[in-house]
């Protein structure tokens, strides 16, 4: 298979390079609008915060990589960067890689899933602009069945790997259901608006923010509609809270061990989670002397997201199997696309059109005609399949290209949409899965 | 059918030990091999036990609770029953382990030393106590998983104060959702309890001409029943949560084991029929 692929990533690449590869939409468009044809008959291009890949199936089988690295940089003209910065795949590599990528098993972040999310995007933005294919498609339908696959069958996304995240988790250990426990973030500095994004992602009840200078509390307050407690007096209703986290710059300590023993007489002694992700710390650690005190500072929390990562790590492993089995199905299905079983499909399916025809009309005949309804309409396809036929043998015999082959089998699929009405049984899962997105 | 029974009283404590490791295998390693297929290992022996006390109750004629080896095989049965009826109610699958090594010891006992009596007092046949006795085992199983999920909110507790992430913490549920656990299996024993106690109090002074109010083991029973009473109320009225429900349920659970031990094989009773 013709699929040729490049990718820069954190493999290959400082973030400064990557930063100044990342393809924008409009920028995708142009790059498009520039390769297709030229370079590419269709393709797809990824682009993140952390790689930058094109996958492509090319208008030539001679195409040379460092042509597709001056496409992308008559886009991007960025200084410095040299053909070692990319990873150049073909074929089997390039599927691979692909479904490497969608696991999240090439991620910066093991089994980050989020680049699943991305790929799906790249993709409809590459059939929006009208890039995608017969064979990218399928390809793509054979990606997200491996993405899937491997969220589903295995722990590759599973845990915390990032303080923030981390802090949940904690939090979700104590607690039965955020949306009857109340948060209080203090400090909405980057941290302290990751950590409210995230408790009201997962439904905390009622959520309050305090901070130093209030313009900035009542810009994330009002992106995530929570209460604005002033800085000056938060403590006097710390009580009301179950859940405190602090993420302020202070040199000094925010909340003492006296002033939790407060809070906890006041509410009964009920669970209260501390998380202080402040550096430096912003709650005196000895506040998790205190009974029903669960206090938890940057260090803690990243036991936590070790050790998520070390059990992600031992997962690579059955996502590699996971995408083994799938690259073969993949070629598996690829390899059906000679030209015998599309002749054969496509007869099936002129076939299946008249049946169809013949079935809903023939009370119209009498009995005696309805014998020769049923030989005309046999004669009439004969008739227009007889040409197509022997050009689709003659290309067998050719010395044609096989990529070319089976695009034009792909073509001639998609103009009469045999796949769609006679689906290999390959296809039938990939497409509901694809569906189901 | 008499060697069928003496077939499934060997079979009983393998089935539950079988379960107890795959159990044990799903909490420890993860992963999804057993998470649902435990289930039905469970199920299976639950009918394997239920079998076998029905084939018990038909050849002896009359209910396996005349001695305390055949209440140890009931109250196996009940305790991973009420454990299997829990864990399809709460969906809360990662406690197993810790439940059903209880029904193991009491299986394992009551197999060693299980006796087939098919002469037994007229007494023992008697439908209310029947009824006395089974209110009062499932009593028993209930603040038996009371006990174990307070001993394992207590362990999670400390898990979590001393930043031990380890798999407790990974596989256990949350705190307050096994103090909830705890609290609500202490109230279905103490209904169940308070239900073996009334009949108790209104039929057994008609049964047994020795009753006694100053029995051991109704003394025994009656401060189990005192502790697990004010336990709940307090919790009820919110004075009390927490560790300190929580140790008065282990408390509750450890006095009503001693209660049983010491009216069985060391006190003389009208309770002791062994």
């Amino acid at each position: 298979m013709n699929l040729f692929a490049v990718s820069i990533s954190h493999h290959t690449a400082p973030i400064e390079l990557r930063e100044a590869l990342f393809f924008g939409d409009e920028e995708i468009k142009q790059f498009v609008e520039k390769t297709k044809g030229n370079l590419f008959n269709e393709g797809l291009v990824i682009s993140t915060c952390n790689r930058t890949e094109i996958y492509g199936i090319p208008v030539h089988k001679e195409l040379q990589y460092s042509e597709i690295l001056n496409s992308i940089q008559s886009i991007k003209s960025v200084n410095d960067i040299r053909p070692g910065h990319f990873k150049n795949l073909f074929s089997r590599e390039a599927v691979t890689h692909l479904f490497e990528v969608i696991t999240g098993i090439d991620s910066l972040l093991i089994g980050d899933n989020q680049i699943y999310h991305q790929v799906k995007d790249s993709f409809q933005l590459s059939e929006d602009l009208h890039f995608t294919g017969f064979l990218m498609k399928r390809l793509f339908d054979f990606a997200v069945k491996t993405g899937k696959r491997a969220i589903t069958e295995t722990e590759i996304s599973e845990g915390a790997v990032t303080v923030s995240y981390a802090a949940v988790q904690l939090i979700e250990k104590i607690f039965s259901s955020l949306s009857k426990k109340s948060a209080l973030v203090i400090g909405t500095g980057e941290s302290g608006e990751i950590a409210a994004k995230h408790l009201m992602e997962r439904g905390i009840g009622k959520l309050a923010v305090t901070n130093r200078t209030i313009d900035r509390a009542e810009k994330v307050a009002q992106k995530l509609n929570a209460k604005i407690l002033s800085f000056t007096n938060f403590k006097e209703y710390l009580h009301e809270y179950d859940i405190i986290i602090s993420a302020t710059s202070s040199e000094n300590l925010i909340l003492t061990k006296d002033d939790i023993k407060t809070a906890m007489k006041k509410r009964n002694y009920a669970n209260m989670v501390l998380m202080d992700i402040a550096i430096p710390r912003d709650i005196d650690p000895a506040s998790k002397e205190i009974d029903y005190v669960f206090y938890n500072d940057i260090d803690s929390l990243n036991i936590i997201v070790e050790q998520n990562l070390e059990k992600r790590k031992g997962e690579i492993h059955k996502v590699k199997k996971i995408i083994n089995e799938e690259v073969d199905n993949f070629f598996e299905w690829y390899n059906s696309l000679e030209v015998a079983p599309t002749i054969k499909d496509l007869r099936d399916y002129f076939e299946a059109v008249r049946v169809e025809e013949v079935d809903k009309n023939k009370n119209r005949f009498s009995s005696e005609d309805q014998e020769k309804l049923e030989i005309i309409t046999k004669r009439i396809i004969n008739k227009i399949l007889h040409h197509p036929t022997l050009e689709l043998r003659k290309l067998n015999q050719s010395d044609n290209n096989i990529d070319e082959t089976a695009i034009k089998m792909s073509l001639l699929r998609d103009l009469f949409g045999i796949d769609n009405n006679k689906p290999a049984s390959s296809n039938q899962g990939s497409e509901k899965e694809g569906k189901d997105n | 059918m008499k060697s069928l029974i003496d077939l499934f009283n060997i079979l009983l404590p393998l089935f539950y030990i079988v379960t107890f490791v795959i159990y044990s295998y799903d909490f420890t390693k993860g992963g999804k091999k057993f998470i649902h297929s435990k289930r039905l290992f469970l199920f299976l022996t639950l009918i394997a036990h239920a079998v076998y006390l029905i084939l018990r109750t038909v050849y002896f004629d009359h209910p396996p609770i005349t001695n305390v080896f055949e209440i140890f095989t009931v109250l196996a049965f009940s305790i991973s029953f009420a454990y299997f009826i829990l864990e399809l109610v709460t969906d809360i699958r990662g406690t197993g382990p810790f439940i059903i090594i209880i029904s193991i010891l009491f299986q394992v006992i009551s197999s060693f030393f299980i006796q087939d009596l098919t002469e037994v007092k007229t007494v023992l046949r008697n439908h209310l106590l029947g009824f006395h006795v089974f209110s009062a085992l499932i009593g028993y199983a209930g603040i038996s998983i009371s006990a174990v999920y307070g001993v394992l909110y207590l362990i999670l507790y400390k898990e979590i104060k001393l930043n031990k992430f380890g798999l407790i913490f990974n596989r256990l549920p949350n705190l307050e959702t096994l103090e909830t656990l705890s609290f609500y299996s202490a109230v279905i024993g103490f209904v169940l309890l308070s239900v073996a106690i009334i009949i108790g109090i209104i039929w057994l002074p008609k049964a047994f001409p020795n009753f006694s109010y100053a029995d051991p083991k109704l003394i025994g029973t009656s401060l189990v029943w005192i502790l697990y009473g004010a336990g709940i109320l307090s919790k009820i009225f919110g004075k009390w949560k927490g560790k300190k429900v929580i140790l008065l349920s282990i408390i509750g659970f450890v006095l009503a084991i001693l209660s049983t031990t010491i009216t069985n094989f060391l006190s003389q009773s009208f309770h002791s029929f062994y």
